[in-house]
């Protein structure tokens, strides 16, 4: 088992192995989203409160919840290659990074077009939205301290370190902007709420969940290889990777 | 309110999102077009890191030579 | 002479203290831009008293803020420049000691300063009296922990050209909370509400910051100068 631990740990291998499961996961992934769409657009009933507005949550939510979950995963990555100096914990971060901080900015977007019918209007300071602002943020802190070095390998400990600050901060600053709001709380500002889901509304939002965190999985492998490559360029097995 | 299924995409109710379109169709755009940015970013990248690979393999090949 | 880790450390706050002292100049710019960021707000928005007070804890941390952040970029730069960094590093000194006396020294001269200018500050905002010792308390505990996320920033930063803004931009999202809180203890004071849970939120955060990010300061600063 530990085996297996440690080839993680080589660069070949995970470079080969990222290029056998992209389209894998690109397959399952695009099955789970095509899935979701049909039955979240056509067949999921509308709404009691919000009417057809409510179906924008196929969307928001999933990328809010892969603008967090990418997150943890560069932190982790990072935090595994500080500690064990395992350098390919580094490629994942940087893989992770430009990732996370799209589907961020697609849950704002999305939240703030969701916001309008719901709220009145496209911005509301609501605690969810302000934490993934301040997420997005936290994004390009780390991404521009990674390339803010001349040395790869110290911008890689850099922000992998930061990586790690900030996602010590990530539930503070969550509780502190949901405490903020709580406090200023004032006509009825619907949160994002669930819609009391029945299964037809349901089964389509874990679809589509699974679906992005598949298709996640899929584009992180094709950027670890780019990332893995450009570490490694002057190892030898690069050698038979390149004219393959 | 029952479910749409049976009407399915041709109906203009469908399109029309109960009046919500201008809200619910550009996220939805927007989505599929973050998911192909991703795809299209991750092999440009990938593109790029392999190139680079390659221009290095030469220089250190012909500074042996 | 083998020096012991406490006298270390105070060796070095003394040291960062006598420094800051002999330039003035650069001990007052910090208090400067604070009142010039202040009176911004009056020009831009309203001279009226009455408006001023609603936004004056807002203002106030603000100003603050950027008034500490600007004296950030600092902590380890001139040092790391002359080489004395590498040299404190190489001395077999624990680098946190070293960390810590410079944090704390930074807080002193900047955040403290603060604190002693924040009534004058907050009497031009027409910020009643009586709010002034929970508005004072938290600037306190606020800027003492925005030092220690400053360090990490600075940490981080120390050996990059521009790393003025980039400390900004990394620093800034981590302050958040502190600005929520503080501002927060500083309206209640005001509006005559008990200022207290906002408080005990600003100490926690000032605790659970001065207990970890000494250590993260320190990995930063070994990052930096490998």
């Amino acid at each position: 088992m530990w085996t297996w631990f440690y080839r993680l740990a080589s660069p070949p291998f995970v470079y080969r192995v990222a290029a056998r499961l992209t389209p894998w996961l690109l397959l399952f992934a695009a099955a789970m989203i095509v899935y979701g769409l049909i039955a979240g657009l056509v067949f999921a009933p509308p709404d009691y409160q919000q009417g057809d507005a409510f179906r924008i949550i196929y969307v928001h939510a999933p990328s809010a919840w892969l603008s967090l979950f990418a997150y943890m995963t560069m932190a982790v990555a990072g935090g595994i290659a500080l500690i064990w100096r395992i350098k390919m914990g580094y490629a994942v971060a940087a893989a992770a990074a430009p990732i996370g901080a799209s589907f961020t900015i697609l849950a704002l977007v999305t939240g703030s077009l969701w916001g309008k019918p719901m709220w009145g209007t496209y911005w509301a300071w609501d605690p969810r939205l302000t934490s993934e602002l301040i997420l997005l943020f936290l994004y390009f802190g780390v991404m521009s301290l990674r390339a803010a070095f001349e040395d790869a390998g110290r911008g890689d400990r850099a922000a992998a370190l930061l990586a790690l600050v900030g996602v010590v901060n990530v539930p503070i600053i969550h509780f502190s902007v949901q405490w903020w709001n709580s406090l200023h709380q004032g006509a009825t500002v619907a949160k994002f709420a669930k819609p009391d889901m029945p299964g037809s509304m349901l089964w389509p939002l874990l679809a589509m969940l699974c679906g992005f965190m598949l298709f996640f999985g899929a584009v992180l492998c094709m950027r670890l290889r780019g990332e893995v490559l450009n570490r490694e360029r002057l190892a030898s097995w690069v050698r038979g990777a390149v004219k393959a | 309110m029952g479910s749409r299924g049976g009407e399915g995409v041709t109906s203009g109710g469908f399109w029309a999102m109960g009046g919500y379109a201008r809200y619910v169709w550009p996220c939805f755009a927007l989505a599929i077009s973050i998911l192909a940015w991703n795809l299209w970013s991750a092999r440009r990248y990938h593109e790029q890191a392999l190139l680079r690979a390659e221009r290095a393999l030469i220089m250190a090949g012909s500074e042996r030579a | 002479m083998s020096v012991g880790t406490w006298e270390a450390l105070s060796l070095i706050l003394r040291r960062e203290l006598l420094l800051s002292f002999r330039r003035p100049d650069q001990l007052l710019q910090p208090l400067v831009f604070f009142l010039i960021v202040t009176t911004l707000f009056p020009l831009s928005l309203s001279p009226q008293l009455a408006l001023l007070r609603e936004m004056a804890p807002g203002v106030l941390w603000v100003a603050a803020l950027l008034a500490s952040l600007l004296s950030l970029d600092g902590l380890f730069r001139s040092d790391a420049d002359d080489g004395t960094l590498e040299q404190l590093a190489l001395s077999g000194q624990a680098l946190s000691a070293i960390v810590i006396a410079k944090t704390v020294a930074h807080w002193l001269v900047t955040g403290a300063a603060l604190v002693v200018m924040s009534p004058l500050v907050a009497t031009a905002l027409g910020m009643p009296v009586a709010a002034f010792a929970p508005m004072m308390l938290s600037l306190a505990l606020g800027t003492l922990t925005l030092s220690w996320l400053g360090a990490i920033g600075a940490g981080l930063t120390v050996g990059l050209r521009r790393g003025n803004v980039l400390l900004s931009l990394i620093v800034l999202p981590l302050a958040m909370p502190l600005l929520i809180f503080g501002a927060n203890a500083t309206d209640r004071a005001i509006a005559g509400a008990s200022p207290a849970g906002a408080l005990y939120f600003l100490g926690a955060l000032c605790v659970f910051t001065s207990t970890l990010a000494p250590l993260a300061a320190t990995a930063a600063l070994r990052i930096s100068l490998e």
